[in-house]
C-alpha cells in the first residue's frame, strides 16, 4: 500500500515536474504519504542541488517487442562485407559476376527460372496440394488463376474482377445485362475500377522487370521533351484511352452513378492520357453536385498539366483553381497532392521555382511530412541544366541540412530517384562535403532501400566515385575504391580512367599494374581508351625498374594481339606501340623491344622520334652497330626526317666495318635522294657529302 | 553353391552341430552362406585401381565419421525424435529431382542439411554449363522444391572438377 501511495504521489510530483532528493525519496518510501510536499515550499537551493545527481523516478511504459526484434538487433551488429558479392549470387568464383552486364544477366536468369517454376506450379496445382507445413504457409501453395464459378451471376462477375480478367468480366457483365438482372452499384464500380486501371486491356502476364525498366527509361526521355505530341510515345509506353471503349460504354449504361464512378473514370482517363475528357467529366461531376475525393483531385492536377496548347501561367492558375475547389469541397490534401503539383511544376522550368517553394511551405504548414520524392522534384526543378555557370541556387545545401539524420519510409513511387539526382547535383557542383552528406544520409537507418534499381545505383556510385577521384586525397580514394568496387558496383572504364588520373596527380603511378589487373577482372581488357591511358601514364616519365611496368606492358600487348587475332580491323595505335617499346627498353628487355619494331612495320605505324633515339641509346649500350643500322634502315623505310640525325649519330658513335659502311652509304644515298627531291636545293650538298 | 549343398547333404554339418559339440561355445561349423552374398551396399568395387572413383564411393559405410560424413543430416534419428522415415522419403525425392535437373553436371552425391523446416542442398556442379544456365536451374529448382516441400529450400552450388582418388 505504501508503494501504491508513493507511486501515486510520484506521478503527482512528475506532473509538477519537480525533482526528488535522495532523502525525500526515502521518506516517502516509508510513510504513507498524506503529506504532500508542495514544491513551492522548496527552497531554491534544492533545485540547484536537483540539477546534479538527484533521481527522478519515471516509471517507463511497458515495451512490446516485434517478433523479429532479436534478429534485427543481431543484424545491426554486422556491417556490409566489402569483399563479398551480393548475397543473391552463389558464392563461388565461377558464379560471381565480374561486370554489371553479367550481374544483370545472372539475376535475370535466376528470376526466369523462378518464373518457369511458378508457371509449372500454377498450371498443375493438383500435385502441390499436400500441405505438411504447420503452421500453414500460404505462399507455397499454388495460386488459382481460373475462375471457378461458371454460371452467370453477380458472384461470378465479382470473382472475375478479383482475378483481374478484363475481357471475361466485361463479357459476364454484358451477359448479365442481357439476362435482365441488374448489377449492383458496388459491383459496377469495381468493374469500372478494373477497366480504368488496366485501360481496357488485359494485364500483361509477361510482366518482368526488363519491360518495366525500358518503360521507365522511355518515360524519362519523354519527360525531357514534353513539347512533342505525346501520342507517339503513348503507344510505345502503354495504353492510350480510346474513345467509346468499354469503360465509357459501361459508364453510359449505368442507371445511377455515384461519386465513386465519376472518380474512377476521371482517374482512368488521366492515367491513360486523355486529360481533356477527364476535365470534362469533372465538370459533369460538379454539375451533378457530387464531390470528388483526394485521389481524383490529384489526377485532375496532373490532367491540367498535361493539356497541350496552353500557356504555363494559365496552367498554374488552373491548378490553383482546383486547389481552391478542393478547399471548398472540404477535401484534405495529402502527400500525393503536393508531389503531383511539384511534378507538374517541373515542366514549367524557370517559372516553376517560386510556386515550388510556396508549395513546400504550404506542405509544412499543413503538417504533411515531405517524402524523398518531394525533394527529388525540387532538385530537378532547380538544377535542370547541367552547367552551373548560370548561377545555380544553393537550395541543395538547405535540403541536405534539413534531411540529415532522417530515416524515411517509402511513401511515393518516385522516392528512389532522390539519391540519383542529389548525387548528380553534387557532381556538377564539384562539392565533396555535400557528397559525403548525401552518402551519410544513404547509410542512416534503412535509407539504403531508396537507392533504386541497378542502373540508378550504378549511376549514383559512378558519380560519387568520380567526384572522389577528382577532389579527395589519394589514400582516401583508394580506401573507397577497395570498399566500393566490386562489391557495390562494377566500374565503368571511365571510372578507372578517372582513378588513373587521380593517381597521376598524386604521383602514385606505381599502383598502375594493380589497377590493370583489376580492370582485366572487370572485363575491360579490350577497352582501347583505358589501355592507352595506362600506357601513356607508364611511359611518360622514367621510373625505377622495381616497378613492374614492363610486365604490365607485355600483358597489354598480349591483349592487343588476341584482339587482333579475332578481329580484322587493326586495333593498334602508334602511341601505344611507342609506349610499349619504350617500356621494354627501359626495363632492359631488348629482345621484345626489337620485336616491337617489327610490329611497327607490320601495322604500318610510324615510330616516334624519342623512341628511335632510345633505340640508338640501347644499341650503343649493347655495343652492336648492326642494331643501329637496323634502326637507320627502319627510319629510312618510313622516310622520317630524323633519319639524317640518326645516321650522323651512327657515324659518330659507332665503329663500323667496311661492308657496314657501304650498306650505310647505299642507304643514305637512297634516303638522301628522296630527301633531296622533297627538300630544297641547299640540302643537296649535305646529303651528297655523306 | 553346389558344393555347399552337397556338403550339407552328406555331412549334415549345419544341423548336427549341436550333437557334435564337446565343449560349450565351440562348434565346428562351416560357413554355409552362399558365395558372393556378402554385403555390397555403398561399397565401390575398386579392383586394382584402374577405375576412377570419387572419395565418396571409395570408402565403405563403416568409414562414416572416420573418413567421410553422412550425406543427409537431420535430427530424425535422435532419441525421442520421430519422422525419420518421412525424411528418408523426402531425401529420395530430392536426390532424384536434382539428378534429373542437372543432367550430367553433378560429379558427386548431394549433401542435404535440414535445420528447422529449411532444407539446404549442397551440390557440387561441373563447370560445364554456362553460368546463366546454372542460375536458371538453381532458381527453378529452389522454387519448385520449396513448393513441394512447403518449406524454404536453399540450393548451394559449388562448381568444381570431379575429384578422383
Amino acid at each position: 500500500m505504501a508503494a501504491v501511495h508513493s507511486a501515486r504521489w510520484l506521478r503527482v510530483r512528475r506532473g509538477l515536474c519537480l525533482p526528488l532528493t535522495g532523502r525525500r525519496a526515502a521518506i516517502c518510501g516509508r510513510a504513507p504519504s498524506s503529506r504532500f510536499y508542495s514544491g513551492s515550499a522548496a527552497v531554491p537551493e534544492v533545485e540547484g542541488a536537483g540539477a546534479t545527481g538527484t533521481e527522478e523516478v519515471v516509471i517507463p511504459k511497458k515495451k512490446t517487442w516485434d517478433k523479429v526484434a532479436v534478429l534485427q538487433a543481431l543484424a545491426s551488429t554486422v556491417h556490409r562485407d566489402a569483399t563479398a558479392a551480393p548475397y543473391a549470387f552463389q558464392d563461388d568464383p565461377y558464379l560471381i559476376p565480374t561486370s554489371s552486364m553479367e550481374s544483370h544477366s545472372f539475376l535475370l536468369a535466376k528470376k526466369s527460372g523462378e518464373n518457369a517454376a511458378k508457371f509449372i506450379i500454377n498450371s498443375y496445382p493438383k500435385y502441390f496440394q499436400k500441405d505438411i507445413a504447420e503452421p500453414h504457409i500460404p505462399c507455397f501453395m499454388p495460386e488459382y488463376f481460373e475462375p471457378q464459378i461458371e454460371d452467370i451471376s453477380e458472384a461470378a462477375l465479382q470473382e472475375r474482377i478479383k482475378l483481374r480478367k478484363v475481357k471475361a468480366s466485361v463479357d459476364m457483365f454484358d451477359q448479365l445485362l442481357q439476362a435482365g438482372t441488374t448489377v449492383s452499384l458496388e459491383t459496377t464500380n469495381s468493374l469500372l475500377d478494373l477497366l480504368c486501371y488496366y485501360g481496357n486491356q488485359e494485364p500483361s502476364t509477361n510482366y518482368n522487370f526488363q519491360q518495366r525498366e525500358q518503360a521507365e527509361e522511355l518515360e524519362e526521355a519523354t519527360e525531357g521533351n514534353n513539347e512533342k505530341p505525346q501520342k507517339a510515345a503513348g503507344h510505345e509506353l502503354g495504353v492510350t484511352w480510346r474513345a467509346k471503349n468499354n469503360a465509357e460504354r459501361i459508364f453510359a449504361l449505368m442507371p445511377e452513378k455515384n461519386a465513386h464512378s465519376y472518380c474512377t473514370m476521371i482517374r482512368g482517363m488521366v492515367k491513360h492520357r486523355a486529360p481533356t475528357q477527364a476535365l470534362n467529366l469533372y465538370t459533369e461531376l460538379l454539375n451533378n453536385r457530387l464531390r470528388a475525393d483526394v485521389h481524383t483531385f490529384n489526377s485532375l492536377i496532373e490532367a491540367t498539366a498535361f493539356v497541350v496548347n496552353e500557356k504555363l501561367e494559365e496552367k498554374w492558375n488552373n491548378i490553383l483553381d482546383l486547389l481552391k475547389q478542393m478547399v471548398a469541397q472540404n477535401v484534405k490534401p495529402n502527400l500525393q497532392t503536393f508531389n503531383t503539383i511539384l511534378k507538374c511544376l517541373r515542366r514549367f522550368h524557370a517559372i516553376g521555382k517560386l510556386p515550388a517553394l510556396q508549395t513546400l511551405r504550404e506542405m509544412k504548414a499543413i503538417g504533411i511530412e515531405p517524402s524523398l520524392a518531394t525533394y527529388h522534384y525540387i532538385i530537378q526543378l532547380f538544377y535542370q541544366h547541367e552547367n552551373p555557370s548560370k548561377g545555380s541556387s544553393l537550395i541543395i545545401y538547405d535540403i541536405m541540412n534539413e534531411l540529415m539524420g532522417k530515416k524515411f519510409s517509402p511513401k511515393d513511387p518516385d522516392d528512389d530517384m532522390f539519391f540519383q539526382s542529389a548525387m548528380r547535383v553534387c557532381s556538377s557542383l564539384r562539392d565533396l562535403e555535400l557528397a559525403y552528406q548525401v552518402h551519410d544520409l544513404l547509410n542512416t537507418g534503412d535509407n539504403r532501400k531508396f537507392i533504386g534499381p541497378d542502373h540508378r545505383r550504378n549511376f549514383y556510385y559512378f558519380k560519387f566515385f568520380g567526384l572522389l577521384c577528382l577532389m579527395e586525397q589519394i589514400d582516401v580514394t583508394l580506401k573507397w575504391y577497395k570498399d566500393l568496387i566490386p562489391s557495390v558496383f562494377f566500374p565503368h572504364s571511365q571510372t578507372l580512367i578517372d582513378l588513373l588520373q587521380a593517381l597521376d596527380v598524386a604521383n602514385r603511378l606505381e599502383l598502375i599494374p594493380q589497377i590493370w589487373k583489376d580492370s582485366k577482372e572487370y572485363g575491360h581488357s579490350f577497352r582501347r581508351d583505358l589501355k592507352e591511358e595506362i600506357l601513356m601514364l607508364m611511359a611518360r616519365d622514367r621510373h625505377p625498374p622495381e616497378v613492374a611496368f614492363a610486365d604490365c606492358a607485355a600483358d597489354i600487348k598480349s591483349t592487343y594481339e588476341s584482339q587482333d587475332a579475332r578481329q580484322t580491323a587493326p586495333s593498334w595505335l602508334a602511341s601505344s606501340l611507342n609506349c610499349i617499346a619504350v617500356l621494354f627498353l627501359r626495363a632492359g628487355r631488348t629482345q621484345e623491344a626489337w620485336k616491337m619494331l617489327g610490329l611497327f612495320r607490320k601495322h604500318n605505324k610510324i615510330p616516334g622520334n624519342e623512341l628511335l633515339n632510345e633505340f640508338m641509346d640501347s644499341a650503343e649500350a649493347s655495343g652492336s652497330p648492326a642494331q643501329a643500322i637496323e634502326i637507320v634502315k627502319l627510319a629510312g623505310a618510313f622516310s622520317l626526317p630524323i633519319c639524317e640525325s640518326l645516321t650522323q649519330r651512327l657515324m659518330a658513335d659507332f665503329t663500323l666495318s667496311q661492308e657496314q659502311k657501304e650498306a650505310l652509304g647505299d642507304l643514305t644515298a637512297l634516303t638522301s635522294d628522296s630527301d633531296s627531291d622533297s627538300s630544297s636545293d641547299s640540302d643537296n650538298d649535305v646529303g651528297k657529302g655523306k | 553353391m553346389e558344393v555347399c549343398r552337397q556338403l550339407r547333404g552328406t555331412c549334415n554339418i549345419g544341423q548336427a552341430s549341436y550333437k557334435n559339440r564337446k565343449l560349450p561355445g565351440v562348434s565346428r561349423a562351416l560357413n554355409t552362406s552362399e558365395v558372393g552374398a556378402e554385403n555390397r551396399a555403398a561399397r565401390g568395387r575398386l579392383g586394382k585401381g584402374e577405375k576412377l572413383v570419387t572419395c565418396e564411393e571409395a570408402h565403405a559405410p563403416r568409414h562414416v565419421t572416420h573418413r567421410k560424413d553422412w550425406l543427409s543430416l537431420h535430427t530424425g534419428n535422435l532419441d525421442g525424435e520421430g519422422q525419420a522415415i518421412e525424411r528418408t522419403v523426402e531425401d529420395v525425392f530430392l536426390r532424384q529431382f536434382l539428378l534429373g535437373s542437372f543432367p550430367g553436371c553433378l560429379p558427386d552425391q548431394r549433401v542435404l542439411k535440414r535445420q528447422a523446416h529449411q532444407v539446404e542442398i549442397c551440390a557440387l556442379v561441373l563447370r560445364q554449363p554456362p553460368v546463366h544456365r546454372l542460375y536458371f536451374l538453381v532458381g527453378r529448382g529452389e522454387t519448385l522444391l520449396s513448393h513441394f516441400y512447403k518449406g524454404p529450400v536453399h540450393l548451394q552450388t559449388v562448381p568444381s572438377k570431379i575429384v578422383y582418388i
